[in-house]
């Protein structure tokens, strides 16, 4: 934001103030992300998103999504143990929030795409991880750390107790998530014939995640299942900030929206200071 | 892994995912994890709060057990004999307790990705020790005594598993004694996020079940892969998870079904283990002790101890 340049004004007009982030502001930025999260696995475990009652009087529009087609019964039955965590996710805020919840933002699950290609990933066609089974692991890879690193970071910032709790319980889920889909990837390298490709998909947009958030990132390997610090082997966090630079698919500066939100989220917290 | 060619009753299921989880999680008649929560504060009303030191201190005997018990396993030798050892002296003059454990107890690995897991996840919940202790400095706990050994009989047989259970014969034994715990420590960390005082501590406990949460997740996963490969086990692994599960849920006194087995329910996997809501179940410190209380054959350490 521009102020204070007009040298002939004596009173240059402030910023309006940012005002304190409540933990209504929290809850909706996790929304946000929940909204993201439920509207892939849902697309690519029915065809289908979320219903009209969950997504508020005035939704945005929803671009791309298609449903996978599952060889393996064992990752279909993941995909939709884990596409209906997340639905439950999104009532669940909506119904904590009440009428404070904001509606679903525009999401575009064609930026893909452009995100594979930021990260190195080549091949005959753009990246689409509603293509093939294993394409969608490593759609989901790009989500589950995320949602985890959010949660962490923004589980001290809550002031009620109960939300906090609320937070801390899916954390631990998106945590279960994340070992699910890590593993997966990881044995798919392995697997007979071994398929090394998606591994290394997968680790090209971890490097990608920590060049957007502010590293926090461990790549995956058979002793590297769970991305955690160095030393203390804590879950990593990130401010609300690295979180956006992920989703919008954007470098260090200010902005408002991009990537998987074209017009950015919904609520108190969507641009980026930094 | 299965082939859906050959799961064609599977393939037929339609159902709305909705229907299907309903289903899955309509067999818990328990409430949410916050509602356990709360009624854990009211009984406790009359006894002034723990200190996070204390509340750490709680934590930290979790973490010596799985630290043990994955270090154990993986090199055959206790925390503080490795070579590069782990304190787990308390304040002075304060001995730490004996581990019991069978003779050799270094798992003889088949898979050696399995094995590659286990030596991940002790390295990290060695690291838990550390991080802990140092955390709590002077005030940190010794480790208490350990049993790995006969306590798992009380368990298995409390979940119907085949005793003497030995979790450091093989493979599959190992993932199932990794089972009995890792969900243990994320309902132990998500119940005491919230009495925590000091940010920094919640900072650290979320965190902690961060990790706890990766662990629980491959561990589940791994064990799901082993029961729907070509040629699954003899032990039902779902049964066995299921029943360790169960037993997880009385133990802990909540009169709550607030502990979900692995299994295939409708067309969904059961690999997280959460409430109707998809959130994780929480535990008081009181019921989390009534479920390891087997691996402390002294107690606990430190001021929460029952």
């Amino acid at each position: 934001m521009i102020v204070g340049c007009g040298g002939s004004s004596s009173h240059p007009v402030p910023p309006p103030p940012p005002g304190p982030i409540t933990d209504t502001d929290i809850l909706n930025f996790a929304l946000n992300l929940e909204y993201l999260e439920a509207e892939f696995y849902l697309r690519a475990t029915t065809g289908n998103g979320l219903s009209a009652a969950d997504i508020g009087a005035s939704p945005g529009a929803v671009t791309g999504g298609t449903k996978v087609t599952f060889p393996t019964l064992d990752l279909e039955e993941y995909a939709n143990e884990i596409a209906q965590d997340e639905v439950n996710h999104v009532k669940f805020l909506r119904k904590t929030l009440g009428s404070a919840a904001v509606d679903r933002p525009a999401i575009d699950l064609t930026a893909f795409a452009a995100l594979a290609t930021a990260a190195g990933i080549t091949g005959a066609a753009p990246f689409n991880p509603f293509a093939d089974e294993n394409s969608f692991l490593v759609g989901a890879f790009v989500f589950e750390d995320v949602g985890v690193t959010a949660y962490n970071g923004a589980a001290p910032l809550l002031t009620s107790k109960p939300f906090l709790t609320a937070a801390a319980g899916i954390l631990a889920v998106e945590g279960y998530h994340a070992a699910e889909i890590r593993t997966l990837i990881y044995e798919s390298s392995i697997a007979t014939p071994p398929n090394p490709i998606f591994l290394a998909d997968a680790n090209k947009i971890s490097a990608l995640r920590a060049t957007l958030g502010g590293g926090n990132e461990i790549k995956i390997s058979a002793t590297t299942i769970a991305p955690l610090s160095s030393g203390s082997s804590l879950a990593f966090a990130r401010t609300t900030d690295q979180v956006l630079h992920i989703v919008y698919a954007s470098g260090a500066g200010v902005g408002s929206k991009g990537g998987f939100f074209p017009n950015g989220l919904n609520g108190k917290i969507k641009a980026t200071a930094a | 892994m299965r082939n859906k060619a050959n799961n064609a009753a599977e393939l037929s299921e339609t159902k709305l995912l909705d229907q299907i989880l309903s289903r899955r999680r309509a067999m818990m008649f328990g409430g949410s994890a916050l509602a356990a929560l709360a009624l854990g504060n009211s009984v406790f009303a009359q006894t002034a709060p723990p200190s996070d030191a204390d509340i750490l201190n709680f934590a930290l005997n979790l973490e010596y057990l799985e630290a043990e018990y994955y270090t154990l396993a993986t090199t055959g030798l206790t925390i503080d004999k490795i070579p590069t050892p782990i304190g787990i002296t308390g304040p002075t003059g304060t001995t730490p307790g004996t581990v019991t454990s069978k003779a050799n107890p270094m798992v003889p690995f088949a898979d050696l990705t399995i094995k590659a897991y286990a030596t991940e996840i002790a390295m990290e919940e060695r690291n838990h020790v550390t991080v802990l202790r140092s955390a709590l400095g002077s005030a940190a706990i010794a480790q208490p005594a350990i049993d790995l050994q006969t306590s798992f009989n009380t368990l298995a047989t409390l979940a119907g598993i085949p005793t003497p259970f030995d979790p450091f014969a093989i493979d599959l034994n190992f993932l199932l004694g990794a089972y009995i715990f890792e969900d243990v420590g994320v309902t132990a960390y998500h119940g005491a996020a919230a009495l925590l005082s000091s940010p920094a501590n919640v900072t650290k406990a979320a965190g902690l079940l961060g990790a706890e949460s990766y662990h629980a997740g491959l561990i589940r996963t791994k064990l799901f892969e082993l029961q729907t490969a070509s040629t699954p086990p003899a032990l039902d692994i779902f049964k066995a998870t299921q029943a360790i599960s169960a037993a997880r849920a009385t133990l802990d006194g909540s009169g709550t079904s607030d502990d979900v087995g692995l299994s295939v329910v409708g067309s969904s996997a059961t690999i997280v283990n959460a409430d109707a809501d998809s959130i994780a179940f929480a535990r008081t410190t009181t019921q989390v002790i009534k479920i390891v209380s087997a691996f402390f054959p002294s107690g606990l350490n430190g001021k929460i101890v029952a």
